[in-house]
């Protein structure tokens, strides 16, 4: 399935107008680094500082283009998500013994850190950013439109292999230990399996997943600004990622673009009150559809007989 | 001499503000184990209504203490409305729900509380300076400090040792600190805890409310106030035990001290240090400096 999608998304791509590629290039960005924050949650951790790595993969992207005049796709996004992994990696030791709301000030905190630092600091631009210059690959540099289609195309191409292989860990005998530490990590560790460095990896993958999203905005935008790590943009990927719901690799993904579609109408028509639009189908959405927008596609396959995909957020005996 | 002074003056009064930001999400956390984004919003309309409050009374030619007293209990009662809609409309059908849900249904309704401020009272700044210009300031060794700002420190020392009271010799204090430990148990031993649940979440919004009437004298009341105490407020109650009104205390003087440090001789570092402060508690303290040990059941 996602191979066809990408495929025919990257068919039919001069197709669309310019502005609907952008917006379905940044719900991609966004989609890839909320499903590093949805398999987190998985875990049951909850990351309020994703956007740091959103913020060290765009920032990659800047530094290459500005400081080695390096634009080349594949190697911008390639540092973009190493970078981000070993981020991740070295504050994972650290920030992995914490659960639930510790675990989640703690993201926030250090993302906020390098906030204020970025804002500070020449080499990140202050608050304007850093420009990025038209991304080339491998030495084919086209321009105008050209240069937005083939980068459109690219990060279809890249966010599909994400999301498959993603699937594949997800479904693999360590994603099912990854809910297991969800439902009950000492059990786990009775059993002999380490809990930590589990839930180490799979922060290194959801930082390496923030990086590929931040290079991808930071190439689409051409700009890359200390924002993206400012905990607004880190709490947005935290609500594409409860919105979506934790059933599906693609639940993150149709949370973003039903984000980006609202955020754009809403901005052309009621632009000093987007945000109560936006707070209204939330709250519409958690009371009606508490599982996430996934769970209406489980409905859907329920009605056609197949098997449910699993459901994590649930109903936890917690009172 | 007086740069010492000014940073322990500045300290204490950031601390104090902070203190009343945090009281009502401390006690609706301690509770309902919830983090409350709607605090922010509920922030919000406390200092809009308190801007509106003061420029009614101002037009009806009243006196500082009158101003004041109207912005105290307009804004009260507009944070107690609006919290016991939002708990009777929302929370109230989440409690069984993932923690993570209840985060965003919050968050929802921050938002909108957020454009429905800008609804009401426009997108533009208000002032409410009017009661602070009035008191004038006083001298404290070489410095001139205002007076209303002297009034919030003793204003947030009566809350802290009122909550205090209210907590430790109160039948209901009692109450709430038993469903705060327990809440399975309390309800075995026959609490009705859905009660206590509701009202502090009322209590919590009402205090955000007040926060947010006392600090509108001293800043322009505009769009995004709501967001940028949030985050601080969280900081405060994280760093000083979940839920324990004493660790916020100390975690409000703390920052509170190192932020006016920061202002005055690190300037670069104001922006994040209280993260610094927070990340530092939690390496060693990872539950807080005033939470109770956690067991882990199995």
């Amino acid at each position: 399935m996602v191979v066809t999608v990408a495929a025919g998304l990257m068919v039919s791509a001069p197709l669309f107008p310019g502005w609907v590629r952008y917006v379905v290039q940044i719900a991609l960005a966004i989609g890839l680094v909320s499903l590093g924050v949805m398999i987190l949650l998985r875990a049951g951790l909850l990351s309020f500082g994703q956007g740091l790595y959103y913020m060290v993969g765009g920032y990659s992207v800047g530094f290459l283009s500005r400081h080695a005049g390096i634009t080349d796709a594949f190697a911008a996004t390639a540092t973009g998500i190493v970078a981000s992994a070993a981020f991740a990696a070295l504050l994972g030791l650290f920030i992995v013994r914490y659960r639930s709301i510790f675990f989640a000030m703690l993201t926030l905190a250090v993302a906020m850190i390098v906030y204020g630092v970025a804002l500070k600091v020449s080499l990140f631009g202050g608050t304007d950013g850093l420009n990025v210059r038209p991304t080339t690959w491998l030495g084919y540099a086209p321009r105008g439109s050209q240069l937005q289609l083939t980068q459109f195309q690219f990060t279809v191409l890249l966010t599909a292999v994400l999301i498959l292989a993603a699937r594949k860990l997800l479904n693999s005998r360590f994603g099912k230990l990854i809910e297991a530490i969800h439902d009950n990590e000492l059990r786990l560790e009775y059993l002999g399996l380490s809990v930590r460095r589990s839930l180490l990896a799979i922060y290194v993958v959801a930082g390496a997943l923030g990086g590929a999203g931040g290079a991808l905005a930071a190439m689409a935008a051409r700009h890359v600004d200390p924002s993206f790590t400012y905990w607004t943009t880190s709490g947005e990927f935290v609500f594409v990622a409860i919105l979506g719901g934790t059933g599906s690799v693609f639940a993150p993904f149709f949370a973003s673009f039903l984000l980006e579609i609202i955020r754009s109408f809403a901005a052309a028509w009621l632009p000093d009150y987007w945000q109560l639009l936006l707070g209204v189908m939330m709250l519409a959405l958690v009371l009606l559809l508490p599982r996430g927008l996934w769970s209406l596609a489980r409905v859907v396959q329920r009605t056609f007989g197949r098997t449910s995909a699993p459901v994590l957020l649930r109903e936890d005996a917690r009172t | 001499m007086t740069l010492a002074l000014t940073i322990l003056v500045d300290g204490i009064s950031y601390a104090a503000w902070l203190f009343l930001v945090s009281l009502g999400l401390t006690l609706v956390f301690g509770v309902l184990r919830l983090l409350n984004v709607a605090h922010g919003g509920l922030y919000s309309f406390g200092a809009y209504s308190a801007a509106f409050a003061i420029g009614l009374s101002l037009r009806a030619g009243w006196g500082t203490a009158a101003q004041l007293t109207v912005m105290v209990l307009f804004a009260a009662a507009v944070g107690a409305i609006l919290s016991l809609t939002i708990e009777r409309l929302v929370l109230n059908r989440l409690y069984h729900e993932h923690e993570t849900l209840v985060l965003l249904a919050t968050y929802a309704v921050f938002l909108v509380l957020e454009d429905l401020t800008k609804l009401i009272w426009g997108g533009k700044s208000l002032y409410a300076n009017a009661p602070r210009d009035a008191l004038g300031t006083t001298q404290i060794g070489a410095l001139a400090f205002p007076v209303y700002d002297l009034l919030l420190i003793g204003v947030a020392t009566a809350a802290a040792l009122a909550s205090g009271l209210f907590l430790s010799r109160t039948r209901i204090g009692r109450l709430v600190v038993a469903v705060t430990t327990d809440r399975e148990m309390s309800a075995a031993m026959g609490i009705n805890v859905a009660r206590i649940m509701t009202g502090i979440f009322v209590a919590g919004g009402l205090l955000g409310a007040l926060a947010g009437a006392l600090t509108a004298p001293k800043i322009a009341v505009l769009p995004g106030i709501g967001v940028e105490m949030i985050v601080l407020a969280f900081a405060v109650v994280v760093v000083g035990g979940l839920g324990s009104i004493t660790g916020a205390v100390f975690a409000a003087v703390i920052i509170g001290l190192l932020r006016a440090f920061a202002s005055h001789l690190v300037p670069t570092a104001e922006v994040f240090v209280i993260y610094a402060v927070m990340t530092a508690v939690l390496a060693f303290r990872p539950y807080g400096l005033f939470s109770p040990p956690v067991t882990r059941k199995i």
